[in-house]
């Protein structure tokens, strides 16, 4: 277990180098005119030229990713080139906005789509596909348009919820669930629909297992044979289904922050790479490769908890 | 069953806590009215940038003018008042301002304000390389005659003086902070209000908090926000449940979405042109635009009255001129000086030894050049003979594409209409920025010459003479002056800053 872990913590660090190398030779590529950006369109050329020059715009490549290398492993991300704030405390204050959110959405998927996947593999019949077609309306629903719709009823029309803006945890705990209900809302109809077919699915086919019919056969309870053993042994394909659309979320973070106007790390991204703000696109990205690689380990480690074959040595 | 049970204790739970979420809110909402008079929310899509005045630039002015003062006041209708400097004069020669700054005011860091301070500032915006940098452009030297005067020194007269210590040349920044990499994210003025940056998302929301030792007048808020959005429609839904309180709109859905809750308050106003700006007079890209009469067909072709209706509903103003009514040198029956007429368009192309028509490749920009736009152009212009064709270019290397490699012999742009001539003769005109390729003639060079050197209030007949001298030499083809709305709701009263897309943070005040 150790190694594994140990094993695949060196593969990450490995994945962020060969990352971050090939997203600062990306950035690279189009020549995007920071300086006439940074200074607006009534700035001279020689202004401009100057400016890309003092951001050391005009040297090779990989002289700027060596220099930003350095920096890096020594804890020093730099500064927005934009904003010049530093952007370890940028990232400090946007990420838990977005992580809020994904992991409330991952929260909410889980629980409703066991309920819901296990209720329709189990009664079958009319429930089952109830389940089943709105799983595949609640999947084939654009998300910007479940925000939209989500937006316009909830905070715009009833005023329940907040159409903009971000509460932080620490300020106010109400305030923080009432900015993020919605977003999680919206995003959460697309990923219950996916997951909950999916644990329909897998415990459907586990049901029909032999092991199970000599359970019942046995006289063990209908419920516990559900919970302790179909459902573990559905398990593994729900989590890894849920692992990776934690890891999709990210995507749409981009969309419910730039509707909602929250200031997490998916519009910041947006906003940041247009701009071509080269500091902050490297944090996010390290960031975001972090977060994959620890999700999946995590994943990879949750799935052997109830199937001890799925185990990792 | 025991599972079973836990699952319901967590569903019940989540219930539990999002209905405790929708009774907090509705509070809230309550709460928040009662107190709206001593808040100020505002929403802008002018992304915020450093708050280092020396990177300020004009746009961005709400953001610095709650913790920074300027020299001069510029009020709501383009009129100059005291403000960190209470009286200022030219000597003959219109080289040498003097300044008399204000007594007895102090940044937040404790520091005093004073002639070396403003020195110190001055220099610092001149050499710092920010936008607006050319604001500055003439001064030579500032000269220290005691703590509370300076006299600006300058190359050569600059009638556009007054008007950038009016706005971001203007700023006044702690002179111990002045060249640090922290004023960009904790700034330090004199101004109404401190950053509270506690509460503050670089980049996204900043919030401002009422400064109680301020030298002037009490700020009318306590606490004023300035959010960011990258879309007008959270603007909007913003405004309408109240978490904002005033904010700009452009684009026409969302200016009519505002204007169908009986709520909020739409003021028009018109402050950008959009048009074709024909950057190679001269020909040297597109040899057809080196011949005035090709200039003046495409103007004639420019069917105006169809797009502000078809691309703006109507919201706007056509016209052919680049300066504004509020501009010296406006001559409102130059709005009208190219009717559309695509016989006299062929007839002048025929002239002009282009009977058959050419290509002219434009770049397409997002958020400028729609689709509509440029099949309507295409259209239009196809009609005489001219074949446009559209480049498509994403944003940041378009720039580089149009202002550096000058790839382009014109293109399709908003931009704002200044208060006073100079600054359109600067900024459109002369050689620069907007006139990459340099063209020049002896008619503009002599006006421009004369604007340069007359005070701004006297520059009316040269800057209608160069305007209709523009005008005739289809420099341009300008479409339309466009309709923006500044939306309030009840709780605040706000007026529109001449000269200015956005209102000044001075121009807000509660409405009871």
């Amino acid at each position: 277990m150790t190694t594994f872990v140990l094993r695949r913590l060196a593969a990450g660090i490995f994945l962020l180098l060969v990352i971050s190398f090939l997203t600062f030779a990306l950035l690279s590529v189009p020549h995007t005119d920071v300086g006439r950006a940074l200074l607006g369109q009534n700035a001279s050329q020689a202004a401009v030229d100057a400016r890309n020059a003092s951001l050391g715009l005009d040297r090779p490549m990989l002289a700027q990713y060596a220099d930003w290398l350095s920096h890096a492993v020594r804890g020093d991300l730099g500064r927005s080139w934009f904003t010049g704030e530093d952007v370890w405390s940028a990232l400090a204050t946007r990420l838990p906005v977005t992580l809020s959110i994904v992991v409330g959405v991952t929260l909410v998927t889980a629980v409703l789509s066991l309920l819901l996947g296990v209720w329709a593999a189990v009664r079958g019949g009319v429930v089952d596909r109830l389940v089943q077609v709105l799983s595949v309306i609640g999947y084939a629903l654009p998300g910007f348009l479940v925000t939209l719709v989500l937006v316009l009823v909830f905070a715009v029309q009833l005023r329940w919820f907040p159409a903009i803006g971000y509460i932080p945890f620490t300020q106010s705990p109400s305030g923080w669930l009432s900015t993020v209900t919605l977003p999680i809302a919206a995003l959460s109809v697309g990923a219950v629909a996916g997951v909950a077919q999916q644990v329909r699915g897998s415990v459907a086919d586990v049901l029909e297992r032999d092991f199970v019919r000599t359970l019942r056969a046995r006289g063990l309870p209908p419920g516990r044979i559900l919970f302790r053993h179909v459902v573990r042994n559905a398990s593994a394909p729900a989590l890894t289904v849920l692992g990776l659309q934690f890891v999709g979320l990210l995507g749409g973070a981009v969309l419910v922050e730039q509707i909602f106007g929250l200031p997490g790390i998916g519009s910041m991204t947006v906003q940041y790479t247009t701009r071509g703000d080269i500091p902050v696109i490297m944090g996010l990205v390290m960031v975001s490769v972090v977060g994959v690689v620890v999700v999946n380990l995590v994943v990879d480690v949750l799935v052997g908890v109830p199937n001890p074959k799925a185990r990792v040595a | 069953m025991k599972t079973t049970r836990i699952l319901a204790a967590v569903v019940a739970a989540g219930v539990a806590a999002t209905l405790a979420a929708c009774s907090g809110s509705g509070g809230g909402a309550a709460g928040t009215a009662a107190q709206h008079s001593d808040t100020l929310a505002i929403g802008t899509m002018t992304a915020a940038a450093s708050l280092d005045p020396t990177q300020a630039t004009g746009s961005g002015m709400p953001y610095y003018q709650a913790v920074y003062d300027t020299l001069i006041l510029r009020k709501a209708d383009g009129t100059y008042a005291p403000m960190l400097a209470t009286e200022w004069s030219y000597d003959d020669t219109r080289t040498a301002l003097s300044l008399t700054l204000r007594q007895g005011v102090t940044f937040t860091d404790g520091s005093a304000f004073d002639g070396a301070a403003v020195k110190k500032n001055l220099i610092a915006f001149r050499d710092g390389g920010g936008g607006s940098a050319t604001e500055l452009s003439a001064l030579k030297s500032v000269k220290v005659v005691d703590a509370h005067h300076v006299v600006l020194e300058l190359k050569q007269p600059d009638p556009g003086l007054l008007f950038s210590l009016s706005d971001a040349a203007g700023l006044v920044a702690s002179p111990t902070k002045i060249g640090s990499k922290d004023l960009a994210t904790q700034p330090d003025g004199t101004g109404p209000y401190t950053l509270d940056t506690a509460s503050t998302a670089i980049g996204s929301k900043y919030v401002f908090t009422r400064k109680a030792d301020y030298w002037g007048d009490k700020a009318a808020y306590k606490t004023v926000t300035i959010s960011s959005f990258d879309n007008e429609n959270a603007i909007v839904n913003g405004l309408k449940t109240g978490q904002l309180n005033t904010a700009i709109l452009q684009t026409v859905d969302q200016q009519t979405a505002a204007e169908s809750d009986t709520k909020l308050t739409s003021q028009k106003f018109e402050f950008d042109f959009q048009g074709l700006i024909l950057f190679d007079r001269a020909g040297a890209l597109n040899k057809a635009l080196g011949d005035v009469k090709v200039r003046q067909a495409i103007n004639y072709a420019i069917d105006r009255d169809a797009l502000l209706t078809g691309l703006r509903q109507g919201r706007g103003t056509v016209t052919s001129q680049i300066w504004g009514p509020d501009t010296p040198g406006y001559e409102k029956s130059l709005d009208d000086a190219y009717p559309y007429d695509p016989a006299k368009a062929k007839q002048l192309l025929a002239e002009a030894g282009y009977a058959d028509g050419f290509t002219l490749t434009l770049p397409a920009l997002a958020g400028i050049t729609t689709d509509a736009m440029t099949s309507a152009l295409s259209t239009q212009l196809k009609k005489v003979g001219i074949t446009l064709k559209w480049d498509s270019l994403d944003g940041s290397t378009a720039l580089q594409k149009i202002f550096r490699d000058r790839a382009y012999a014109g293109m399709v742009m908003n931009l704002g209409q200044a208060t006073d001539a100079w600054t359109v003769v600067q900024a459109a005109i002369l050689p620069g920025t907007f006139n990459m390729f340099g063209y020049t003639d002896p008619t503009v060079t002599k006006l421009a010459a004369k604007i340069a050197a007359e005070p701004a209030d006297q520059a009316g007949a040269d800057a209608k003479a160069l305007n209709e001298h523009v005008v005739d030499q289809a420099w341009f083809a300008p479409f339309y002056r466009m309709t923006y709305t500044l939306v309030t709701d009840q709780t605040v009263k706000a007026t529109t800053q001449s000269g200015m897309a956005v209102p000044s943070l001075y121009d807000y005040t509660p409405a009871s």
